[in-house]
């Protein structure tokens, strides 16, 4: 009897761990390191339980988007982006369709400083210096490879259940 | 000599290859470049992926619409077996929208940095616009006085926070930039009462107990609906009736009991005392 209840549970974990990391995350790859310095956050302090969701939320987004890129599958976008980063993306993936292209991100790091999250504590900017390698592909071949340390202007915001990305925006 | 002519002939082949590319551009412009020879340009950034055939002598233009996000873009040529790639920047264009928070949407008067608003700023493409631009916050309210602050958006955002004015009503809550303007209403309520005090009158067997109008300490009527407690103590305990504030007084009927003690409290507001009759 014990050693049903056993095998139950453990069934019943798998299921969830299934169904779950599903829901948040297509991508099978391990999610790249992100840190996140939220020293300057301005108004509001950032909690730790938001520090948290937000480094998981976001390494999730980057590997959601690496595959919606890689395989031009727009709809993997919809569980990390929102908005104005989920058009943009979007387009991107219709375009590349067109042209019979794709892009790769081996993503290789973020560094997150906080720049602003908003009093009622639902907006939260950031500064992203990323370590990337962008590969363009052309009939599932790579014909460049571009080493990159990219800054990014990103905004999540809370949408349905969990923070999402709605603006990210490479910068100078 | 000789090492040196080759040099200067590889240096000219390798430039003749080159794309002639601008510096930075600006989101939505049109791009127009110098075919480097036969060969296949693929241009990729933000929202971009685009493959033309280039063919030797021939402008290639790229409409301002595959260049409408602000990034880093990648121009990369293919020549048979030679790639080439270029990076380029397409920078935000002027400010041109604003997407405004406003928060709280309903809030007591007079209360001290409660109303919060935030501004980000977009060009008419939807990019953030990083570099400073000045948002100007007004918030008023018919009748009552006015706050005014201009903020210089850092990375695209700026925010302030306000004090709620001292007259209730439905205050403008407008954040601008150039000529893009939003305006949001914030709700502007009665504090809590104020100098709450009541009288009492003798009907029949019972005791009819009324408030003076309720009003807020800037003066403006508490709404209808507040709860006013009375309460009622004596030798026999003490009993609590909870009326509504209606047309601005609220009103109960009590037993009338000698030597009670009569009291009236709204929130954490109290009220003035009177003693009922005579008794102990």
């Amino acid at each position: 009897m014990k050693q049903r209840l056993l095998i139950l549970a453990a069934v019943i974990l798998v299921f969830i761990g299934t169904v779950v990391g599903k829901a948040v995350l297509y991508a099978a790859d391990p999610v790249a390191s992100v840190t996140l310095n939220a020293a300057n956050a301005q108004p509001r302090q950032v909690e730790d339980l938001t520090e948290k969701a937000i480094v998981r939320e976001y390494g999730a987004a980057w590997q959601n988007l690496s595959r919606a890129l890689k395989e031009n599958n727009a709809s993997l976008l919809d569980q990390s982006f929102v908005g104005a980063a989920h058009q943009t993306f979007r387009k991107q993936i219709e375009e590349q369709k067109a042209a019979g292209i794709a892009t790769n991100y081996v993503d290789k790091g973020h560094k997150l400083d906080v720049l602003f999250y908003s009093p009622e504590g639902s907006a939260l900017q950031f500064r992203d210096t990323a370590t990337l390698e962008v590969q363009l592909l052309e009939n599932g071949k790579v014909i460049h490879t571009e080493q990159l340390q990219q800054q990014y202007v990103g905004l999540m915001t809370v949408y349905g259940d969990r923070w999402r990305v709605r603006i990210l925006q490479p910068v100078k | 000599m000789r090492a040196l002519i080759l040099f200067l002939v590889f240096t000219l082949t390798v430039a003749a290859q080159d794309l002639s590319l601008p510096g930075d551009l600006t989101a939505g412009s049109d791009l127009t470049l110098k075919s480097p020879g036969d060969g296949t340009l693929y241009l990729t950034g933000p929202g971009t992926a685009v493959k033309r055939e280039l063919k030797s002598g021939e402008d290639v233009t790229i409409a301002g619409e595959h260049l409408r996000h602000s990034g880093m873009y990648f121009a990369v040529v293919k020549q048979g077996s030679s790639v080439r790639s270029h990076k380029f920047f397409v920078a935000p264009a002027a400010a041109a929208d604003i997407s405004f928070l406003a928060r709280p949407s309903r809030v007591p008067v007079s209360a001290p940095d409660a109303i919060r608003g935030t501004a980000f700023v977009f060009d008419q493409y939807a990019n953030l616009v990083t570099v400073p631009a000045p948002v100007k916050f007004e918030l008023s309210v018919q009748g009552g006085g006015q706050f005014s602050q201009t903020v210089t958006t850092r990375d695209g955002v700026a925010w302030v926070k306000a004090s709620s004015g001292r007259t209730q009503g439905a205050a403008q809550f407008v954040a601008s930039t150039g000529t893009a303007s939003v305006r949001r209403v914030v709700q502007q309520t009665a504090a809590e009462p104020c100098n709450l005090r009541m009288r009492v009158q003798a009907q029949g067997k019972d005791l009819v107990v009324e408030t003076d109008p309720i009003r807020d300490c800037s003066g403006n009527p508490v709404p209808d609906g507040t709860i006013v407690t009375f309460i009622q103590s004596g030798r026999n305990g003490r009993s609590t009736v909870d009326a509504r504030v209606k047309r601005g007084v609220a009103k109960a009927t009590l037993p009338s009991v000698p030597g009670s003690t009569l009291s009236v409290a709204s929130g954490v507001v109290l009220g003035n005392e009177i003693r009922w009759g005579g008794g102990l």
